[in-house]
């Protein structure tokens, strides 16, 4: 752990500060005013760690003790498909949300001071219009009857394609949801390059492209890491989007959870898909911990 | 309408909870009472709202007036309660009302009284006691259809709802596996007589045709409405009062199939073991003379009532949509619960696995 944090950060910047997360997080425990974080650590025990760690127990324990459960889930088939769509599909949208995040940040953190407040104001209003009502409104655009059709079908695509209810009308409908997290992790790192840079790449003879792409880019990166983990992981839990308006056959894991509770009522299976999913973005935060720093996703 | 709603689903989660549940009664609620004999109240579980209303005024209301028993009622209806409270022994309702499905499992499972001995058969209609319970009311699954996405010929029946080449176009049916197979096996040209038990194998072979039309498996029902009513499919597979309203009220001509249709029923049942069972029994038999309303409360839950006497009371439009009337019931199949009984868990496993496969 010691060794991980006196690593470089990505942008090649040593981190200040020596000690790992967690040595520093416990001394802080300690020496910090007990009483600021006790409500939030108290709140977080009772309905977010004692909750937990009843799922990971109810895995283990239903309907028989044991780990009969995790052997049935890695030895199915299915189960695992459904883990690979799941990854497929979650790294799919944070391909096309940094395609289309990556130049809204880019020209929202530009010169264009005005453009760049309009950008980020209509990125927040979509970022703050309720998720059903998102998901209702893609129901609606995507439906045989909505507008989409029509438009297709005025452009003489007879009969029109219709996207409810395939995985590639949710993962249009994702990647929606998740541009607004890409643009603000992108977004926030921009704002700090200092433009002085790229003008002084320019002058000393590089075309603007190659400015880009040899300065500007590399000091983009930590923000696009940032938003690529944070929109990653946040898509690998997606539940109301996939199971509204995505594919019957090509389910995303948390549906396939949903499902055991809501159809099948195998709490033991759905406990164990959970665990191995919230395995697998652990995984996913220790190698960014490693790499990265954990810390980094909050702080900029 | 509620009352159909993946109660089977309902019922095996809520079997199958409680054990976990049983845990849970040290935190029951203050206004459930230890078990004690009170003469003048009778609680009943329903499913709120509208049916409770109708309830109240045309089965409830007749049978307070004639024997000054209140009535007060508990919301929504759980399968759940009715195996926890028999195990606690503490009642939160004393009368309840069960699908074919789940009333073969609660009666299985020792959670409902028998009925022998406790109300008089000869005197109902043939059939009206099923499983330890009194059905008394019912609605049908059958295919509803829009009329301009099949220009060359109308599909008649199951077997043309599977028909992919005759009927291209998009399909939905109810997640509900007991009454998907019912669908599939009907499809497969199986005559009713022989559906039940199921031909498991058959089935599932016959769903597999189907998958790839099936755009989206409802679960809700007014989901179901919707799908229809914005020709989110060509075919769907419905509850017959939705399907009848969507015709009335849609733009595009729907027409709705009753041949094949599959009716399920709901039936009174008396939680086992409760103090005030004489009493719920005269509720019960109350319920089932009591033709007028019956007739009436049918006509706001829009289903169809099970004593014959009742369509006497009923208007002309209600009586036609009834599934219960003897034109519809003489082509309809009615779902036998106890035949499944041995299947239930088997159908809900293997329909998950098929269905996410």
């Amino acid at each position: 752990m010691n060794e991980t944090s006196s690593l470089q950060g990505a942008d090649g910047v040593p981190r200040p500060g020596g000690t790992t997360a967690a040595a520093g997080l416990l001394r802080a425990l300690l020496k910090g005013p007990l009483p600021l974080y006790l409500p939030a650590a108290l709140f977080l025990l009772a309905f977010f760690i004692v909750p937990l760690g009843y799922v990971v127990v109810m895995s283990l324990t239903e309907p028989r003790p044991g780990l009969g459960n995790f052997t049935a889930l890695l030895g199915s088939r299915h189960f695992l498909m459904v883990l690979l769509q799941t990854l497929q599909t979650a790294a799919l949208v944070t391909v096309c949300a940094l395609l289309l995040g990556y130049p809204l940040a880019y020209v929202a953190a530009g010169p264009a001071r005005r453009l760049g407040g309009v950008l980020l104001g209509v990125i927040a209003l979509s970022f703050w219009t309720s998720f059903l009502v998102r998901t209702y409104a893609w129901m609606v655009i995507f439906g045989r009857q909505g507008p989409l059709s029509h438009w297709l079908a005025s452009l003489g695509w007879r009969p029109p394609p219709s996207l409810l209810f395939t995985s590639t009308g949710a993962t249009v409908a994702m990647t929606h949801a998740m541009v607004p997290f890409m643009v603000m992790a992108v977004y926030a790192v921009m704002k700090r390059i200092d433009e002085r840079y790229v003008r002084a790449a320019q002058s000393l003879g590089a075309h603007p492209l190659r400015a880009f792409a040899l300065v500007y880019l590399p000091l983009s990166l930590p923000g696009v890491v940032n938003g690529c983990t944070l929109v990653f992981i946040t898509t690998l839990g997606f539940y109301v989007m996939p199971v509204l308006l995505g594919s019957p056959n090509q389910q995303m894991i948390s549906g396939v959870i949903g499902d055991q509770i809501e159809q099948v009522l195998d709490f033991g299976a759905a406990s164990a898909m959970s665990v191995i999913l919230l395995l697998v973005v652990l995984a996913l935060f220790w190698l960014y911990h490693r790499f990265v720093g954990l810390d980094r996703l909050w702080s900029r | 309408m509620s009352d159909r709603e993946s109660k089977f689903e309902l019922s095996r989660r809520h079997f199958l909870g409680a054990s976990l549940a049983g845990t849970a009664v040290a935190a029951l609620p203050p206004f459930m009472r230890k078990a004690q004999a009170d003469d003048n109240v009778l609680y009943v579980n329903t499913w709120g709202g509208n049916w409770e209303k109708a309830a109240q005024e045309f089965l409830f209301a007749p049978f307070t007036h004639d024997t000054g028993i209140q009535i007060r009622t508990v919301s929504p209806i759980s399968f759940a309660k009715l195996a926890t409270q028999a195990r606690s022994g503490q009642y939160e309702f004393d009368v309840t009302t069960l699908g074919l499905a789940e009333i073969a499992r609660a009666n299985a499972a020792n959670l409902i009284k028998p009925a022998q001995g406790n109300i008089d058969e000869s005197k109902l209609w043939p059939g009206a006691v099923y499983a330890n319970g009194v059905a008394t009311h019912a609605f049908a699954n059958l295919i509803a259809y829009h009329k301009n996405s099949f220009p060359n010929g109308h599909p008649h029946n199951w077997a043309d709802f599977w028909d992919l080449q005759t009927f291209p176009g998009s399909r939905s049916l109810q997640r509900y596996p007991v009454r998907v197979l019912a669908f599939a096996l009907m499809a497969d040209g199986v005559p009713p007589e022989q559906l039940f038990p199921y031909d498991l194998d058959r089935a599932f072979a016959a769903l597999d045709r189907i998958k790839p039309a099936i755009r989206v498996w409802w679960t809700q029902g007014p989901q179901s409405q919707q799908l229809l009513r914005d020709t989110e499919v060509d075919m769907i597979g419905i509850w017959n009062d939705y399907a009848t309203n969507i015709q009335e009220s849609s733009e595009q001509p729907v027409e709705v199939i009753w041949d094949q249709a599959l009716i399920d029923k709901s039936c009174w049942v008396v939680a086992k073991g409760t103090p005030r069972a004489h009493n719920a029994w005269r509720l019960i038999e109350s319920i089932a003379h009591n033709a007028e309303g019956m007739a009436k409360f049918c006509a706001v839950d829009e289903s169809g009532p099970l004593n014959p006497e009742a369509f006497a009371h009923m208007d002309a439009k209600s009586a036609a949509n009834a599934p219960t009337n003897q034109a519809h019931l003489s082509k309809a199949v009615v779902l036998d619960g106890v035949a499944l009984l041995p299947q239930l868990d088997e159908i809900a496993a293997r329909f998950d696995r098929w269905i996410s496969s």
